[in-house]
């Protein structure tokens, strides 16, 4: 197919444009309209898709603004919260890590130099049988164990109280 | 010294049930600006929406889809004319989407017959069946440039093309389109 536009379609086209076709068209462009297939097309499609426009336009079932204006501020506040909550997110997941590498580092550095502590766990169910007065007897006579018993354990209580008051706040 | 203001998740996010909408959601129009542009034009896009896809009830969920993303982008106001502009580039995308969606193909890819089979009576009197059986994308050409009159880069900047290639893609289809409407209204003209 070749491409042969015409220096005529403009002047058509803005005669469809204005709506003063086919009444304001002069004699001659009738005359040139008839021989140019280029802006016989151009008239005929111009002409079908404005009819058809104008169809469709009052045909159209609108709703009222006010509900899409609404609909859409609530879809911007919900973005608006997702934006905020991924830093929370990021900071929740680097407070594990640092809780996760200290917990590491704890038993890591219990196991290099305080041997004694795995020892005692593993005589624990041999020796005794578990009662507190036994474990409160061997923490005096042992102070070491008691606060590398002590440590970890108010570390996770107030980790686990940490999480526990989150989620109850975001619940709320 | 100054003090700190008190920072709280709820003071950096629009309060929108509590009626602070057009403050809080920084939106180039507020609420009386939007209703009036919406009047203008919900027609016009509802129209192009319904004849390039065929089927009103899909043309009523894009139009409204449209319009919410509009409202939710941020852009500068650059007026109604660029405004209407970017509306019909986020419904002939939307409709990208809703064409290549079922097969999980290019809307290049997909034949005719597909788009054609979904057209509904409604829509169809003398446009309609010539449109029916045009692919999508020169129904959105066809319709953005005859029946919406945008010259030939606003169309690129609508639909995405190069504006090199609107201006062949546009003779093909006016031609293809004027055949079958001259095609169609052939019998009609030979009766008595």
């Amino acid at each position: 197919m070749i491409l042969k536009p015409c220096s005529r379609e403009k002047e058509v086209a803005d005669l469809l444009r204005r709506g003063q076709w086919p009444s304001a068209c002069p004699p001659e462009l009738r005359a040139h309209l008839s021989a140019c297939r280029s802006c016989g097309d151009l008239a005929l499609v111009t002409e079908t898709f404005l009819r058809a426009r104008s169809e469709a336009a009052s045909a159209a079932r609108i709703s009222t603004p006010g509900a899409l204006w609404w609909r859409a501020q609530i879809r911007r506040r919900n973005a608006a919260v997702e934006r905020i909550g991924k830093p929370i997110l990021g900071a929740q997941i680097f407070a594990l890590a640092i809780n996760l590498f200290i917990v590491v580092a704890f038993i890591a550095y219990q196991a290099r130099h305080g041997l004694s502590w795995l020892s005692w766990l593993e005589q624990l169910p041999q020796a005794y049988s578990l009662h507190l007065d036994n474990l409160s007897q061997s923490a005096l006579l042992h102070p070491g164990w008691s606060l590398m018993v002590l440590i970890p354990a108010v570390a996770t209580l107030a980790l686990l109280g940490g999480v526990v008051v989150y989620l109850a706040s975001e619940k709320q | 010294m100054k003090e700190p203001l008190p920072m709280h998740r709820e003071s950096v996010l629009p309060n929108v049930l509590a009626g602070d909408a057009p403050r809080a959601a920084e939106s180039p129009m507020d609420s009386d600006a939007f209703a009036g542009f919406y009047e203008r034009s919900a027609r016009p896009l509802w129209a192009y929406l319904a004849r390039v896809s065929g089927d009103p009830t899909l043309a009523d969920d894009l139009m409204q889809e449209s319009f919410v993303r509009f409202l939710c982008a941020s852009r500068p106001d650059e007026g109604e004319v660029a405004g209407r502009r970017y509306l019909f580039r986020i419904a002939t995308n939307l409709l990208r989407d809703h064409w290549r969606r079922p097969r999980q193909s290019s809307i290049e890819e997909i034949p005719e017959e597909f788009f054609a089979a979904s057209t509904s009576s409604a829509l169809s009197e003398s446009l309609g069946p010539a449109l029916a059986c045009m692919r999508p994308r020169d129904r959105q050409l066809l319709w953005l440039a005859h029946a919406e009159g945008y010259s030939h880069r606003e169309i690129a900047q609508i639909t995405g093309l190069a504006a090199a290639s609107i201006r062949i893609l546009l003779f093909r289809a006016r031609r293809k389109i004027a055949n079958l409407l001259r095609q169609q209204s052939s019998p009609t003209r030979r009766q008595p």
